[in-house]
């Protein structure tokens, strides 16, 4: 398939999973009177959007700096980093927490940022089992403290609790969302020119040097960007695995490996998993909805077992 | 040499408290193609990278008129290009897809044809053999350099794992290259090929044995002396 198809075919079916998702929920199906329930939902959509959309286009970006299918933000430890930060935040200071718009993003980016450099000082240069292994490690860690921190704090218990289960897309409000929506787009658009030189680093760094791709530049970059994109998406919607591992590997097999390709329609491919996964959970139980981070892991668990095997035989 | 476009003297490169290369100088001038050869462990492939600035050294180094240690790497790669000896990819590219990576895609499909790979330029490059896969590779270093005129190539065993005819097609372009108004310094264990070089450098052991033309280094005393074979079965 063409980039450009791939790219119409995926804009169009994005288009009708969002008419579709803002027609369901726990008040049942339709848009209510007036559209009342359009603008209840809209800000959730949009939120699922646009985490979705940086999830996305991290896996891809993070693939590419480790030169690694299986390297995934959620599961390289980046967006346990993000919540360890979030939840630093909310058990130190509970109250100046939500005083500022940027405080809790800023906290997410702090904590992400810290994962990503731990996971480049340990983890990258060796073999996928040492990549994935820091991860699980850092993962293992950065839960911990945010359990402990969790359950020392009262107020921040729950909210912690549902944002590690992939939970936090039910209470997005325009007031909460904007900032980390706005920093998701950043995130992404900053990353799109990073694409022939994570094509450039897929032959070495050598030969990525050779071919005049500044290799230390490039890949501060994408693991700063990364991190900011799994920074704001854990704003969003809390911890999330496997659209960063399933949106890129969809991407190849549609357009082939080449990132000028690869980012953008990550990015949509996320957009539209996170969305339909969310959808998914709403709309088969309105009453008692399922995470999207549920439905994800439902659908993910599988690819990367499978993803695993192929590359262990 | 005033108008050597590859020049180092006195090239020392140490890693890990280990001296690799010591004290190595050679030049190729426009118009020259110039063979590193020496037993495995001589130090080639490390030389060649420390020409390539890819690796920390010391001594003088001026490659395509710059110093590839200091400057940034993409003013390098306009007139320095470098394919190593195993290229490998981490992802399964469309072989006509690293002609749009390097951003020439008629130039990296001509250098494919000269090659005897046009044919695969469809393929993925996980269809191609190993040989195959490191011609697609040496394409993009040939692509990379928008003329051969003023520019440097640097080639870590280009022709290895090649089946005769490739082998052949390999030389050709690298001495054409050369004799279009570049410089190109290859790494082998080829010695034949070597002898068709403007130049030969014989290393052993990251030190320089012998450096000049063909005639005057690959003698029978040069090749007992670092191979350990006569020259007859070094040929």
């Amino acid at each position: 398939m063409t980039a450009t198809k791939a790219w119409v075919a995926g804009c169009v079916l994005l288009a009708g999973l969002v008419v579709l998702a803002l027609s369901v929920g726990t008040q049942g199906f339709g848009w209510g009177d007036g559209g009342s329930l359009l603008l209840l939902r809209s800000p959730r959509v949009l939120a699922a959007l646009a985490a979705g959309l940086a999830l996305g286009i991290g896996g891809a970006a993070q693939q590419g700096v480790f030169r690694n299918p299986l390297a995934d933000p959620g599961l390289t430890g980046v967006f346990g980093g993000a919540l360890f930060g979030i939840a630093v935040l909310l058990g130190l200071f509970p109250e100046a927490a939500w005083q500022r718009a940027w405080f809790i993003p800023a906290a997410a980016f702090g904590g992400a940022l810290g994962t990503s450099a731990l996971l480049t000082l340990i983890g990258s240069g060796g073999s996928s089992s040492r990549l994935l292994l820091t991860g699980l490690g850092l993962n293992a860690f950065t839960a911990a403290g945010t359990l402990v921190i969790a359950s020392r704090s009262g107020e921040s218990r729950e909210l912690l609790t549902n944002g590690a289960y992939g939970d936090w897309l039910g209470m997005a409000t325009l007031e909460l969302t904007w900032l980390p929506v706005l920093l998701c787009l950043a995130a992404a658009l900053l990353l799109l020119p990073l694409a022939r030189s994570l094509d450039l680093l897929s032959f070495g760094e050598d030969a990525a040097r050779g071919f005049g791709c500044e290799v230390g530049s490039a890949r501060r970059k994408a693991v700063l960007l990364t991190a900011l994109a799994a920074a704001a998406a854990t704003c969003l919607v809390g911890q999330v695995a496997f659209i960063g591992l399933l949106a890129p590997h969809l991407a190849r097999a549609l357009v082939g490996p080449r990132h000028a390709h690869v980012l953008p329609l990550s990015a949509l491919l996320g957009a539209g998993l996170l969305l339909g996964a969310d959808t998914i959970g709403r709309g088969l139980w309105p009453q008692a909805p399922l995470s999207a981070a549920a439905v994800t892991a439902i659908l993910g668990a599988p690819l990367f077992i499978w993803i695993a095997r192929g590359r262990h035989e | 040499m005033s108008d050597a476009l590859i020049h180092a003297l006195g090239l020392g490169v140490e890693i890990g408290g280990r001296r690799l290369i010591d004290g190595v100088s050679l030049s190729a001038a426009r118009g020259q193609a110039v063979a590193i050869v020496g037993p495995n462990g001589a130090g080639k492939t490390t030389l060649l990278r420390a020409l390539a600035g890819l690796l920390p050294s010391e001594g003088e180094l001026d490659v395509g008129g710059y110093d590839p240690r200091i400057i940034d790497a993409a003013t390098c790669a306009q007139t320095r290009a470098y394919c190593a000896q195993k290229p490998v990819s981490a992802w399964d590219y469309r072989v006509s897809d690293l002609g749009d990576i390097i951003g020439d895609p008629v130039g990296y499909a001509e250098w494919l044809a000269k090659l005897q790979l046009g044919e695969f330029s469809d393929r993925r490059l996980s269809e191609l053999s190993g040989g195959e896969q490191k011609g697609a590779h040496l394409a993009m270093a040939f692509a990379a350099l928008a003329e051969p005129f003023g520019g440097a190539l640097l080639l870590d065993e280009p022709a290895a794992a090649l089946d005769l005819g490739r082998q052949e097609a390999i030389a050709q372009a690298i001495l054409a290259f050369a004799q279009a108004g570049g410089a190109c310094v290859v790494a082998t264990h080829d010695l034949s090929f070597a002898k068709r070089c403007d130049g030969v450098v014989v290393l052993s052991e990251g030190r320089l044995i012998a450096a000049g033309e063909p005639a005057s280094t690959l003698t029978p005393e040069i090749i007992s002396g670092v191979w350990g074979v006569s020259a007859s079965s070094a040929h």
